[in-house]
Order: structure tokens, then sequence, then C-alpha cells
């Protein structure tokens, strides 16, 4: 089988091609926030062309499309989520929708330490989620959680346990984190959603069947609200 | 601080002497009715930042984005109706990611937006094409540009 896998979550954008022996390709672009605005838009899809061409295989082999659904970055994930739904419907083939702080996670798994990654939700705000390892991968021990960098800091020290912390969100506030005892920051390799992770768990999950169609593939979006927006609207 | 201006282009020329301080980043809010000159101002905060388009209003596509010395992206929130349509535009990102972002009707979401930003309300005047436009300051970086700010404005909108 061959899996084209999408990843936006995040400033970077990166695009996998694997199959059950492991990847064949991969392409990450940008990610540093002195890059300028990202450009999600503009890269994904010659980055994925550029795979396939280079790979010398067509992309009317892809027999399944794994995304990154976040939470993360709004305008990221909707190009990701969008492109990736497009392009299942075009090649016929099922999707496998997976969550970006499991991508972060999951090569963190030899760690013997709660593992907690964080992606930077704007606004002074983290996407995050609490994680220990488990034979043979990382399990969730917590809901996908929205707060501040105090927040978190907040319920480590609560929980006074070692921990790790990966993820872009990490970094932005690595000050804050940086004096919290008890607790390990990785570094810039484990910014965004790992690749190599949203390959080996979509094939996992194709090789158990657990797919579904474009219709089944939604953003992940924690932050929601139904207030309206205060107006008043004097007619001139 | 207030300023005063008698045409639309007057206007434009002290929007355009503001955008001397601009930097990636920046929020500018405009507050003023309909007709008051949000996009006039608008056109003159592009033309100060570079900006070689022609630049107009996006109250139907809610967003323009324009290259220039810093890129500027151009809001207007009139047609959003809930705050869940803010944060559908992905307007955290916007304001965020290495641009400035200037927004229309800027009264509507003021309490939804970073501390650091600029209000610019502009009110009629006394005179038909008078306008008053008062500058509030909000956030450390706003405060320490406040001298810069006003210099700029007099030295660009003078004779």
């Amino acid at each position: 089988m061959l899996l084209l896998g999408i990843e936006t979550a995040t400033r970077r954008v990166g695009v996998v091609v694997a199959s059950e022996d492991g990847m064949l390709g991969r392409v990450e672009l940008g990610g540093h926030a002195d890059d300028g605005p990202p450009r999600h838009a503009e890269r994904l899809v010659p980055a994925i062309q550029y795979c396939f061409e280079q790979l010398g295989v067509p992309l009317d082999h892809v027999s399944a499309i794994a995304v990154d659904v976040g939470p993360g970055m709004f305008t990221g994930l909707r190009v990701g989520v969008t492109t990736a739904k497009v392009l299942a419907q075009a090649l016929r083939v099922p999707m496998i929708p997976v969550p970006s702080l499991d991508l972060l996670a999951y090569p963190l798994r030899h760690a013997r330490t709660l593992i907690v990654p964080a992606i930077d939700a704007r606004r002074n705000e983290l996407y995050y989620a609490l994680y220990r390892a488990v034979p043979g991968g990382v399990q969730r021990a917590s809901d996908y959680e929205m707060g501040s960098p105090e927040d978190l800091i907040a319920e480590l020290e609560a929980r006074g346990e070692e921990t790790l912390l990966c993820g872009d969100g990490v970094l932005r506030f690595a000050k804050l984190f940086g004096d919290v005892e008890r607790v390990d920051l990785a570094g810039p390799a484990h910014a965004a959603p790992s690749l190599a992770a949203l390959a080996e768990l979509a094939i996992a999950r194709y090789e158990r069947e657990e797919f579904c169609g474009p219709d089944g593939v939604l953003p992940l979006y924690l932050r929601k609200s139904d207030a309206e927006l205060g107006f008043d609207r004097k007619e001139g | 601080m207030t300023f005063h201006t008698d045409s639309p282009a007057d206007t434009q020329s002290l929007a355009a002497a503001l955008a001397g301080v601009l930097e990636p980043g920046d929020l500018v809010l405009l507050m003023g009715e309909l007709g008051a000159g949000k996009t006039a101002f608008v056109q003159g905060l592009a033309r100060g930042l570079g900006v070689d388009e022609p630049v107009t209003s996006p109250t139907f596509t809610i967003v323009h984005e324009y290259e220039g010395r810093v890129r500027l992206a151009h809001v207007d929130v009139y047609r959003l109706e809930r705050v869940q349509d803010l944060y559908d535009l992905g307007f955290d990102e916007l304001v965020d990611d290495g641009r400035v972002t200037v927004v229309e009707w800027g009264d509507r979401i003021e309490h939804l937006v970073p501390t650091e930003h600029l209000v610019v309300r502009i009110e009629p005047g006394a005179a038909d094409n008078e306008r008053v436009l008062e500058l509030t300051y909000h956030g450390a970086r706003w405060h320490e540009r406040r001298e810069l700010v006003e210099k700029l404005i007099d030295d660009g909108t003078r004779g």
C-alpha cells in the first residue's frame, strides 16, 4: 500500500509518502518564526507534487490519505484538511485523520515520564494533552485542552511528576516552562508534529481498516464561541 | 491626541505618515460611522507601507491582503455576526504572523483583540469635509511610540 500524509497544524508544511515498509520520502517547509507569515496554501500542493515526481510514483497509486486534523493553527489546518479531502475524493481512497498532539507525543514514547505536547494556539494560549508511554506507543491521559501557559504550569506543579514537554507552544514559552521543577523541554526537533509518526500510526490504522471517507474528516477546533458580536449598527 | 483633516486626501496623508511607525504584528482598529473615511484612511496607510495595488473595501470579502514594506491585512468586520466568525477567519493568526492588520468597525471586536493595539476614531468635523481623528494607544509598545507617531503625523501633514 502507498500512503500520502499531510501535516499542517503548525507553521510548518509537512508531506510524507510511505508504504508498510517505511517512509519513502518527506518534505518539510517553513516552521521558523523568522520565515514570515506561513504560506500553507502556496506550499502544500507543490510539496506533494515534488515528492511524487522525485519518487517516480504516480499520484493515483496512493491507497490512503492520512491528515493531521489538529488542534493547531487555524489557517494551516484549513488548507491541509481541505487538500487531503479533495485528493481523497478525486482518487477515491479512504482517509485516516490523526490528531496533532498524538503526533507530537508518539516520537517521545521511550520517555519514562509524563509526555505533554503543547501547540501554540495564539492569544497567549496553548492546545495540549497529557500522554503516557505504553508498550508500542503512547496513550492519552487527558482531554485535548486549551489554556494559558500558566494553566498548564499549575497542572504540572500540582502533579509534581517528571514531565517531558514538546511542541511549538513550549518553545514559544520556553522561559516560563524552563523554570518549572521536574520538567524537561524537548528542543526544536520536536516543535512540529512528526511525519514519521503520521506515516507509522496511519499505516497501522489502515491495516486494521480504521479509516473513513472524506465526509468523516473534520478539523479539531477547540476554540468555540456562541457569543454574538456587539454592534450598535447605527444606520448612516 | 486628536488631529483635524480637511479632505479625504488629507486623511490619507495623515495615515501615510502613521505608516512610518508600523511594524509586523501591529494592530490598528478603526472606528467611525459609514462614510467617516475609514477606507480612505486605509488607502493612505497602504500607500505609506509601500503598497502599489489599489486598495478597495473588503466589506464582502472580509479580508484583503497586500504586499508592501510590511504585509498589510485590511479587515472589515461589519458583516461578522458572532465571535466564532472571527475565530473562523483565523484572525488571531492574521495578527500574530508578521503583518500589519487594520480593522474597519474595530469597536465590534475590541474586547477580543490583544492588549497591544492602536485605536483610530474618525468623526465628522464642523465643516463638510472636515474630519476629527482621535488616536488612543493601548499597551506598552504603543505608549512607547506615542511621541514618534505624533511627530511623524505633524511632519507629514504640515502644509
